[in-house]
């Protein structure tokens, strides 16, 4: 009740803390899938490639993202930009990188062979082929691993807070710091909330995404 | 026409490489069905693929209509020959008319075109258009996604269709079925087909000629009745069956064997006396009874002893009635299961052509086989 109470009173700078939270998860998910996506789709033509880029990507998530802000700061300093948004940024776009390459890569890795088989035989060249079957097929998976890399980045911001990146990071900082147990349950309750509702929003983009046909397949196979 | 000029196919090198096609030349003529025959690794499904060039010859040259593939765009090759395979590879995030669209839509028709094609293409395969071409393939099952398979495959009408043990994963009685309308459309259609296939039944079934295929090597090329009864070796006798004079009898018709002229007809106006009469002098026990030239049925000594008036009131109807299309293995059936050695033979119209007995079909079949002996002793 009292941390109900906390957020009424603060309501404007909570929508504000909010709002900084979306746009350092919105924009490192757009920048990450533009870059993962890609990523994934290219190893799937090259296995060395593949085991590399995967194993970078798995190193990645084992770092602390705590540490990782650290090891950030001075090489980011050098263009003034080793503390606030920009350091979270860069973290959480590598941070996702792991769930978009690898869901990529095996959700185009997993089209029956048969179907690639057939589009080749058929004369689709490989643009075609990716384009027309491989991804509509992938769709479902791909974004399955978009659904991952949000819901993370949600927790992975709000520690960026320590870094002076915003968000409501900053309620359970500064919660922490001055005993107040009402802040720190206030910026907990909303991160929490937050993910719940991306969670739930990407199931639905998912689902709009995912080709009419794949859809009754699934549902035919259960 | 497809000509394999002495293609050798490896696959890997150095140590590694497997010789997967040796030397192998042979022609399929224009508008026949050629099928490639073999235990599997035999090579087959590889001289297939290397038709449409999804595998690179080693050496040796594949000529399309003339045409050396390898100086064509591999693209481009494969748009003009039609492809369906035993696992079939619907698009299923396509529907059924989009995965028939798929080539025409590649090649750039105009979206009518494309639409009339679909419709057309369906109706062809016995799907109803109105119903089918909106669902997608999940909503299919297994014998009516082979049929959008093959529909597929004759999308863009081409020339040439490669086939790669395409009734191979449907259940044996639609597997039948789904043979036998094929067989229909390339009546109509004349395609040159290329046919892969580990089934001696489908292959005597389907093939104008066989190529069989033993380690990457052709054994022999021939028409179905040839290589079954004159073999070229053991691994071809062993291939097609002990019971390969019973499976010459699946290909040898009805019309090959039936005689056209059989004397014991009689009309049936005439009295039963005189046909009595008749039958005594040839020393007949049975004959068959026209009326207006459509065989109603037959008479026997027996049903005419001391009978007066026209045998048309006498006459048994016959359990069955060949037809020119019917492989003689049926016909020899029915003789067994209705206790009959003389069966009529009628057109559409039920007007008589002649009567088979177990006599013309085994003289047939002696024949294939004294031609096989004179080849040995040559």
């Amino acid at each position: 009740m009292d941390t109900l109470n906390f957020i009424i009173k603060n309501i404007d700078h909570v929508l504000f803390l909010t709002w900084e939270h979306i746009y350092m998860v919105g924009i490192s998910l757009v920048i990450a899938t533009l870059i993962g996506v890609p990523l994934g789709i290219i190893i799937t033509k090259n296995e060395n490639l593949a085991k590399k880029v995967i194993n970078s990507a798995n190193i990645m998530m084992t770092v602390p993202s705590i540490a990782l802000f650290g090891l950030m700061l001075p090489v980011l300093a050098v263009i003034g930009q080793g503390l606030g948004k920009v350091p979270a940024i860069i973290a959480l776009i590598l941070y996702s990188q792991l769930p978009i390459i690898r869901n990529t890569y095996v959700a185009i890795k997993n089209v029956p062979p048969s179907i690639r088989n057939a589009g080749k035989g058929m004369g689709m060249n490989r643009w075609e082929l990716l384009k027309e079957v491989e991804i509509p097929i992938a769709v479902p998976v791909i974004v399955a691993g978009l659904r991952t890399a949000a819901v993370m980045n949600i927790g992975i911001a709000a520690i960026a807070a320590y870094v002076g990146a915003g968000g409501l990071g900053v309620y359970i900082q500064n919660g922490i710091d001055r005993v107040y147990p009402e802040m720190i349950l206030a910026g907990a309750l909303l991160v929490s909330i937050f993910a719940i509702l991306v969670d739930a929003a990407m199931a639905l983009v998912e689902k709009v995404l995912t080709p009419t046909g794949i859809q009754i397949q699934q549902r035919l196979s259960q | 026409m497809i000509v394999y000029d002495h293609l050798t196919k490896i696959f890997g090198e150095g140590q590694d490489a497997v010789t997967a096609l040796e030397d192998v030349t042979f022609t399929i003529e224009k508008g026949e069905i050629v099928i490639f025959l073999g235990p599997s690794g035999c090579g087959k499904t590889t001289t297939l693929r290397l038709t449409n060039r999804l595998e690179s010859i080693t050496r040796g040259t594949i000529e399309v209509n003339g045409q050396n593939v390898m100086d064509m765009d591999a693209v481009q090759l494969r748009r003009q020959m039609g492809y369906v395979i035993q696992d079939i590879g619907l698009f299923p995030n396509k529907t059924i008319a989009e995965n028939i669209a798929v080539v025409p839509k590649l090649l750039g028709w105009p979206k009518d075109k494309i639409q009339d094609r679909v419709q057309e293409l369906l109706t062809m395969v016995r799907l109803d258009p109105d119903i089918y071409q909106n669902r997608y393939p999940a909503e299919l099952s297994g014998g009516q996604q082979q049929r959008v398979g093959v529909a597929r495959g004759l999308a863009a009408d081409p020339e040439i269709l490669l086939m790669d043990e395409p009734f191979g994963a449907i259940d044996p009685i639609n597997r039948e079925q789904i043979q036998d309308e094929f067989l229909k459309l390339q009546e109509k259609l004349k395609k040159t087909i290329a046919f892969v296939s580990h089934d001696i039944h489908e292959a005597i079934k389907m093939g104008d000629k066989i190529a069989l295929f033993e380690k990457g090597r052709l054994v022999q090329y021939e028409r179905p009745e040839v290589l079954l009864t004159q073999p070229k070796n053991k691994y071809v006798s062993d291939f097609v069956g002990a019971d390969r004079a019973l499976k010459v009898l699946g290909i040898i018709k009805v019309k090959d064997v039936y005689n056209p002229k059989p004397k014991n007809v009689v009309q049936s106006s005439d009295i039963a006396q005189t046909v009595l009469n008749a039958m005594d002098r040839r020393q007949g026990q049975f004959s068959i009874v026209l009326d207006q030239g459509k065989p109603i049925g037959y008479v026997t000594r027996k049903l005419l002893k001391y009978e007066e008036g026209p045998v048309k009131e006498l006459v048994e109807a016959f359990p069955i009635h060949l037809r020119e299309r019917t492989p003689t293995r049926d016909a020899l059936s029915f003789m067994l299961m209705y206790d009959f050695t003389n069966l009529c033979v009628v057109d559409a119209n039920h007007n008589f052509l002649g009567t088979v007995t177990y006599n013309d079909i085994q003289t047939k079949i002696k024949q294939s086989y004294t031609s096989e002996v004179e080849q040995e002793g040559v």
